[in-house]
């Protein structure tokens, strides 16, 4: 029982941000999390017996928000949040200039596949290895440095395409 | 780190082959005053993520633990339930017998009525024979009053 609530603790704030990253909703995250985290207590001596409990809780998450996105067709939202503003007008310059640097990227960061997504959260926040967000996410390990490398190489080209530095 | 060793870095990082402990130095790179300013431009990325890894999951998500008390309320109901289920069953099976069975629609069980004693249905009997005895020898003063009381009504 000890094990099990040390566990959540040290991996409840990474379940809520792999949550909020896919589904881009504060409210769904949580609900998203607090659905893990019961069906988990009421599972904990299983859970504690596995090699790496945390990549099953993170998995878990991963695939609830996976289901949840499909079910609401959350696509069409999260595109619509994730929808940059005009951009013919927003200058080099412009950008710059903007205090929401963090959210720009941030924005772009959602318009990737919630897979794509999972994985930059997975390596970039959680520093997490190639084997931990293949367990985590289900994914093969092939796909996870496909999906890295795409990833970064996208971000990559916004940096430089829109020379977007902070002010 | 010098300018070099950041510049190599990025590509590989960008290439993905960078391991987390040098992707954890570019980290700490990007968040000095001291940049490069030809590295400026990748600096708010990795803010972006270190900002990312602070987010905490809020109050609500911190006391997430399955409620104990409605599933012993659940317990609870389902067991009266229960209990409301066997005593009507009970109930249908053996039927209340009042004191008025006639006045509450209730099946009479005679069975309760029965005289076993010898000497109680001698009395019960000598009762009864004696209210019927009294009540015959009535039924004719009754009948001469009631047609007096029609005489008089003629006359």
């Amino acid at each position: 029982m000890e094990s099990f609530t040390s566990l959540v603790d040290t991996v409840r704030d990474r379940l809520y941000r792999l949550a909020l990253r896919m589904v881009g909703d504060d409210g769904e995250a949580q609900d998203v999390v607090q659905e893990v985290l019961i069906s988990s207590w009421q599972r904990q001596e299983e859970i504690v017996q596995l090699d790496n409990p945390p990549a099953w809780m993170m998995r878990m998450t991963h695939n609830r928000a996976i289901d949840r996105l499909r079910s609401r067709k959350a696509r069409t939202n999260y595109e619509r949040a994730a929808a940059v503003p005009d951009r013919t007008q927003l200058t080099p310059h412009r950008l710059v200039e903007s205090e929401d640097t963090l959210g720009h990227i941030h924005r772009q960061i959602a318009r990737l596949s919630p897979e794509q997504q999972s994985v930059l959260q997975l390596r970039e926040v959680e520093g997490l290895s190639y084997r931990e967000i293949s367990e985590a996410t289900g994914l093969s390990l092939d796909q996870v440095k496909v999906y890295l490398h795409r990833g970064r190489k996208q971000l990559r080209q916004l940096l430089l395409q829109e020379r977007i530095v902070e002010p | 780190m010098n300018h070099q060793r950041v510049t190599e870095l990025i590509e590989r990082y960008f290439d993905g082959t960078t391991t987390l402990k040098e992707e954890a130095d570019l980290k700490a790179y990007f968040l000095r005053e001291d940049i490069d300013p030809a590295l400026e431009v990748y600096a708010p990325l990795f803010r972006y993520w270190v900002r990312e890894s602070e987010v905490r999951a809020p109050q609500r998500i911190r006391k997430a633990r399955p409620r104990r008390l409605p599933q012993l309320l659940l317990a609870l109901a389902a067991a009266l339930a229960l209990l409301l289920v066997a005593r009507t069953v009970h109930r249908w099976e053996n039927p209340k017998v009042t004191t008025f069975p006639v006045a509450e629609r209730q099946p009479v069980d005679w069975s309760r009525h029965e005289i076993t004693d010898e000497k109680e249905a001698m009395r019960f009997l000598h009762g009864v024979l004696k209210s019927t005895s009294k009540r015959i020898t009535q039924a004719p003063e009754i009948t001469l009053h009631e047609l007096r009381e029609v005489e008089r009504m003629l006359d």
